[in-house]
């Protein structure tokens, strides 16, 4: 059950070409043998000028090894989504960037968040984790409630 | 002068999940120019679990550009001797903001914001001796 993220970084900026890749198998943490094996992703068009939980922490998240890939999926560059994590402002994706972090929930205020600027824009996301259980069905409710 | 990135997800979680694979063109805030500052590529020997400043915003050749806070950073774990561990973790934080963390063979690519005090920080969880290798592409102030 393996999930791998790969990425390649080229750059013309200097006088010589700087290049990267990294590849990454991603496991639960801290170990060396045992994948992650549960995901989640969605696509989201997320109204201007409100904040949004994208991604909620939970408690069986915390110092787990999950993964976030977002992605802006706009198509105006001038839109943006601005990413939060537990209250501090990490950055902007403007239309068409990705960012892909490990994110560690290390406590359940740890969501992370989105507002989107510039008008409505389109959101790509995928989390891979681990640890999730299904929630019990509410027995006291009837099942047409 | 271009800087790209591409991505390409695999998983084999979920049945019939294809894949995925995105790349983008890093430009400055809401343009199509391309960034033109970055600070090299990098690397960073650690080897207690004290938490220290990867990327100084302060420190940046030209200054930072706060208000547009598309700045992107690229950080490595590539482990130690060419030995790549999956239980070396390294945590990653901005301005002391828990992000997540790189254990062994782990990347991210992501945006900062880069003004002053939103430093990049990192904390071994072990004294096992790691390494990171990082750049930044930024616009300057």
């Amino acid at each position: 059950m393996a999930t791998t993220a790969a990425m390649q970084l080229n750059s013309d900026l200097m006088t010589g070409v700087l290049s990267a890749s990294a590849s990454t198998t991603m496991m639960k943490a801290g170990t060396t043998a045992d994948g992650l094996d549960q995901m989640r992703m969605g696509y989201n068009k997320v109204p201007t000028g409100t904040s949004f939980d994208l991604l909620n922490a939970t408690a069986a998240g915390v110092d787990k090894a999950t993964k976030v890939y977002i992605c802006n999926e706009s198509t105006d560059e001038t839109y943006y989504v601005t990413i939060v994590i537990d209250a501090k402002t990490i950055g902007r994706l403007y239309g068409g960037d990705w960012m892909f972090i490990p994110w560690n929930q290390d406590d359940v205020t740890h969501d992370l968040e989105i507002t989107a600027t510039g008008g409505t824009n389109n959101i790509t996301w995928i989390c891979f984790h681990e640890g999730e259980t299904l929630t019990t069905q509410d027995a006291s409710l009837g099942a047409s409630d | 002068m271009a800087t790209t990135a591409s991505i390409t997800l695999a998983s084999s979680i979920m049945p019939n999940f294809g894949g995925y694979s995105k790349s983008m063109t890093l430009t400055e805030a809401g343009t199509s120019i391309d960034v033109k500052e970055t600070t090299g590529y990098a690397r960073r020997k650690l080897s207690a679990t004290t938490k220290v400043d990867l990327v100084t915003m302060a420190n940046l050749m030209v200054g930072e550009d706060t208000a547009g806070a598309s700045h992107k950073i690229f950080i490595k774990n590539i482990g130690y001797n060419n030995v790549i561990d999956k239980s070396t973790g390294v945590k990653v934080f901005i301005n002391s903001v828990e992000i997540g963390v790189l254990y062994g063979g782990d990347w991210l690519m992501m945006p900062i914001v880069a003004s002053d005090a939103e430093d990049v920080e990192v904390q071994p969880l072990t004294d096992d001796t790691v390494v990171l290798e990082w750049v930044m592409f930024y616009k300057g102030a």
